[in-house]
């Protein structure tokens, strides 16, 4: 056997076990040189990396401001609600525990193919969006997760403070209800500076949409500890600095209605008809106290909670429940509308006393007044008293239909409101021009004949008359009407403030408006007035109704338990009172509800009825709460709230 | 030519390199404790097992010192073939574990033939180059038939298990050999360019589609973080986030919370490094660098051909492992799926790692001195 170190043989051997000496000294170099580019070169940047796999941000929503009415009455506030969730990138063998979670919350067979399905078909990092399963577990279901929370990897129950419409349908069309953001909704947001996740609630409709930027609060955020599996680990949550783990969601302010709830309340039980509108209105503020729309909606059903068959049910209701139909619909006005004729009539010096046979004939027609049989003579008192059709024929053929254009336009009319609740019809004012520019053949004379009574093109709102008959009310000052009387934080102090906004006056002599408002009395408080038989003993109001066709003029007329139900009157009442120093303005639309002395004076009569005796109550009683300053809600008892999230 | 036996056995315990099986249990005693760390996350005391596993194999190795190395001599052949019929035996009979048949379940024992044929390429190289003795000019083409089929075989029976890693490491460990014992340039060209057609080859016709992705994620791994990249990339995470001074030993987030995949196995080096830091990731690599160096200085200063060929492939396959370990661990290699000696946990890898520190052993015991 060859020795080595024994000959120059054994050198070459010695050398190459050297040269492999040195190339295990280079490697190791190599890595030593890798080692510290990652660690120190790199270290503070992995260190980032690292935290950012085990901190895990789940954002704390922040409580939207509530909804109070003008006395601090709660009427919308939140509550929290446990809404599951499942990450596919977290849950391992996914079908399995969507198997473990469907039988603990009941779901059907639908919902688990459609979790399935979405689960399956998340791919890179979609897997890691969390997938909502259930909105608004019960209490069993939540603690039959959190008992099992070891066996369900990648579920998450989140606890989202839900919008809890306390009163459930009442004042819904101006409170409006909310819904998940829509993209174009977030693009607007980001342009006004709110920031909106997908999947956020924002309002939709009325105050809630309105008043958004107001009622949304700013989220905070919690950092929690998770493994790769995403699971929490809380005893770590250490390894993230104190100051860092929590940071508070700022609540929303609240916003403080001029709706009395009370009022309203009253208005939607004693106003049970199929469709229609009311709105209570301060004669002298322009807010609004109660404004009902029929039929209406459940906001807390249509806040995420709605399913498909019933979102469909009511877009294909004929009698469309989501409409607003105080100022997003609008109606001939009919006779209601003649205090605006009285005053155009006046103020063009027709003031007389009309003989009243029945009708008026105008060339070889002849327009009919709605008693057949005539008033005989008729001052213009007795004209509103009896809503003489007669009287109003013969001026309008006098003052023309731009007077009334004029006069009505003064009055608000063709021209939104500015309650600034969304979209808002303008109604029509017809004039020659519009005759000119929309009718084949142009302007006729009869036309005037029409509109004097509210018929014919003409076109208001009820939130329109009711700013119509507060003017009158209150001498001639048109208000911008308004439901909201001002913003607070939640401790209580006054943020902002919507004081009354008067938009202009109508302009028109004292005698003309005190002749029209003793017709209006008479209406009510003189014997043949037409809502005499509906009048509140004791108190002195006034008031107008109105019956406005649906058919054409001239058809014969029936009564309304025999027309179907689409082609009958539309009933109107206009009032306000006391007649001594008027408050308040009612105006009630009986849609397709027959006459206005019948079927609307009744109701509008038991609503201005209600809204005194409240009045004497608050009188009577201790102060109002809004008398004794700002409304602090009191504290809430929210037992499983705190720290807004619960992970895993 | 058998002068080891003239050496008494208190000769044999005085002159053992116990610099050397120091530093070795040291790391060992490490790589328990990193593994200690590494079990709180798993729930599962494999520490405790792989303590007691190295001790028996320390001492056992301990114990087998007064025998001569050269019974290794005559037991070459009979292993490799041994070795070549286990490998076979798993082709066609072994347990399939990860996708890969790399096990092979005899009664109680679990054996991974893999691991031996490592062992069993240095016997028999170290064998042949004793054999032939130095050859002026070195090997040629034609001379190396022998060396190659004795590497090629088991190389080529783990490749097809598939065991990539394995197969390059006995690669490697034979090619570090082949070179110690010299080839001719011309040779080493021809063999260059094998090598490289071979590559070609085994990427179109011998690789699984997960190896592929693995070697392709490794160029780019972030283009694919949450697929075949997942694993380098948290572990980069684990090795950088432990900076200099790292996280403290059961610490490390990566680590602790499940994001360091394989963590007692393959990725040790990133606990390590995750919660010793950079100070101690250069301790460790101290350590392997003596352990290399005092091999290597035994195998130059070796009886014979057969030892000094012994204490280099011992030495080759600890360097190996170790370089191509914290390679990919730290992206610098893809991951293949090799451990890190004395570090990682697993009896077969242990074993193999204690076999060639107790190779080394016995081979220093028996040196020249002069």
């Amino acid at each position: 056997m060859k020795l080595p170190g024994s000959g120059r043989e054994d050198l070459g051997l010695r050398r190459r076990i050297m040269v492999f000496g040195v190339a295990v000294g280079l490697g190791l170099f190599v890595l030593l040189g890798r080692i510290w580019y990652l660690q120190i070169q790199k270290g503070e940047e992995f260190s980032a990396k690292s935290s950012g796999n085990f901190i895990k941000e789940l954002r704390v929503p922040a409580d939207r401001g509530m909804i109070l009415d003008r006395r601090g009455v709660r009427l919308v506030d939140n509550r929290p609600s446990w809404d599951v969730y499942v990450t596919p990138a977290f849950c391992g063998d996914c079908e399995e525990v969507l198997g473990r979670l469907a039988a603990y919350l009941d779901l059907d067979a639908e919902e688990r193919t459609r979790l399935d399905e979405s689960v399956r078909k998340a791919r890179g990092l979609q897997r890691f969006q969390p997938l909502l399963v259930r909105l608004d577990l019960s209490r069993d279901q939540l603690d039959v997760i959190e008992a099992n929370r070891d066996s369900l990897p990648g579920v998450d129950v989140i606890s989202a403070p839900h919008r809890d419409y306390l009163y459930g349908s009442l004042a819904a069309h101006m409170i409006g209800y909310l819904g998940e953001v829509s993209p174009e909704e977030m693009e607007k947001a980001r342009e006004r500076g709110l920031q909106f996740v997908l999947g956020d609630y924002v309002g939709k409709t009325g105050v809630e949409r309105r008043f958004e930027s107001y009622l949304r609060g700013r989220d905070g955020m919690q950092r929690v500890v998770t493994d790769a599996r995403g699971q929490r680990i809380p005893q770590l949550e250490g390894l993230i600095p104190k100051g860092e783990r929590f940071i508070p969601s700022v609540p929303g302010n609240n916003v403080v209605l001029s709706i009395d709830a009370r009022l309203q309340e009253a208005v939607e039980e004693i106003f049970d008809v199929p469709a229609g509108a009311v709105v209570v209105m301060e004669v002298n503020t322009g807010y609004v106290l109660a404004i009902v729309s029929k039929p209406g909606f459940d906001p807390n059903r249509m806040t995420g909670r709605i399913s498909r068959e019933e979102l469909r049910a009511i877009s294909e209701d004929p009698l469309r429940p989501m409409l607003f139909r105080p100022l997003q619909s609008h109606y001939h006005p009919g006779s209601v509308f003649k205090v605006i004729a009285s005053l155009a009539a006046f103020e063009h010096g027709f003031a007389g006393e009309v003989h009243c046979g029945g009708g008026y004939t105008l060339g070889r027609r002849r327009w009919r007044c709605h008693k057949e049989s005539g008033h005989g003579w008729v001052t213009p008192e007795e004209a509103l008293q009896v809503s003489c059709d007669t009287w109003y024929y013969a001026a309008a053929d006098k003052i023309g239909i731009d007077a009334l254009a004029d006069m009505s336009r003064r009055f608000g009319l063709g021209a939104t409101t500015g309650l600034d609740l969304g979209w808002e019809v303008p109604g029509i004012v017809p004039s020659v021009e519009y005759y000119e520019k929309n009718v084949r053949g142009g302007y006729m004379r009869g036309f005037a004949l029409n509109s004097v009574i509210g018929q014919g093109d003409s076109n208001v709102t009820p939130l329109q008359m009711a700013v119509v008959y507060s003017a009158i009310a209150n001498g001639g000052t048109i208000y911008r009407p308004q439901v909201v009387r001002r913003i607070e934080r939640p401790e209580g102090y006054v943020v902002q403030e919507f004081l009354p906004e008067a938009k202009r006056t109508i302009d028109v002599p004292r005698a003309h408006l005190d002749r029209v408002r003793k017709g209006l009395e008479m209406v009510v408080e003189v014997p043949g007035g037409t809502a005499y038989a509906y009048r509140i003993p004791g108190r002195r109001t006034a008031g107008k109704t109105g019956t406005a066709q649906v058919v054409r003029i001239g058809t014969i007329r029936q009564k309304a338990e025999e027309m179907e139900f689409f082609t009958r009157d539309h009933a109107w009442f206009a009032a306000y009172g006391p007649v001594e120093e008027p408050e308040v303005a009612v105006v009630v639309l009986n849609e397709h509800g027959g006459s206005g002395s019948r079927n609307a004076a009744p109701y509008a009569m038991k609503i201005l009825e209600r809204y005194f005796q409240i009045l004497e109550q608050d009188r009577a009683g201790p102060p109002s709460p809004e008398k004794a300053g700002p409304v602090t809600p009191p504290a809430r008892t929210r037992p499983w709230s705190e720290g807004g999230a619960l992970g895993g | 030519m058998n002068l080891g036996s003239s050496i008494s056995a208190r000769t044999v315990w005085r002159r053992a390199p116990w610099g050397l099986l120091v530093v070795a249990l040291l790391l060992s005693g490490v790589g328990i404790l990193n593994l200690a760390s590494a079990s709180q996350a798993a729930h599962a005391p494999v520490w405790l097992s792989q303590l007691v596993w190295l001790g028996i194999a320390f001492g056992v190795a301990l114990l087998l010192l007064p025998m001569d190395y050269e019974r290794l001599y005559q037991l070459a052949w009979p292993f490799w073939i041994l070795v070549v019929l286990l490998l076979l035996a798993v082709e066609f009979r072994g347990d399939v574990a990860m996708g890969a048949q790399r096990w092979l379940v005899l009664g109680p024992v679990r054996l991974q033939p893999s691991e031996l044929a490592k062992l069993s390429v240095i016997l028999v190289l170290a064998r042949l180059f004793e054999e032939d003795g130095e050859k002026p000019g070195g090997y040629g083409l034609f001379d190396l038939w022998k060396p190659l089929l004795v590497v090629g075989i088991p190389a080529g029976l783990t490749l097809i298990q598939p065991d990539l890693g394995t197969a390059m490491l006995i690669l490697a460990v034979a090619g570090t050999l082949i070179l110690v014992a010299k080839v001719r340039t011309s040779a080493l060209a021809v063999l260059g360019a094998g090598g490289v057609a071979a590559g070609v080859f085994g990427w179109l016709f011998v690789l699984r589609e997960y190896q592929k992705r693995r070697v392709l994620a490794f160029l780019d791994p972030e283009a694919d973080i949450l697929g075949s990249g997942y694993h380098a990339n948290q572990s980069m995470i684990a090795v950088g986030s432990g900076q200099w001074a790292g996280k403290g030993w059961g610490q490390g987030t990566q680590t602790q919370l499940s994001f360091l995949p394989e963590q007692h196995t393959d990725f040790v080096f990133s606990v390590f490094a995750e919660e010793w830091g950079f100070r101690g990731s250069v301790l460790l690599l101290a350590g392997f660098a003596t352990i290399c160096f005092l091999g290597l200085k035994i195998a130059t200063q070796a009886r014979d051909r057969h030892g000094a060929f012994l204490a280099v492939g011992a030495v080759a396959l600890i360097f190996w492992h170790a370089l191509v370990n914290i390679g990919m661990v730290t992206g610098l290699l893809p991951v293949v799926g090799v451990t890190l000696p004395f570090m990682s946990y697993g009896r077969s890898s242990g074993l193999t790692t204690v076999l060639a520190v107790g190779i080394l052993a016995n081979v220093g015991a028996r040196r020249r001195t002069h």
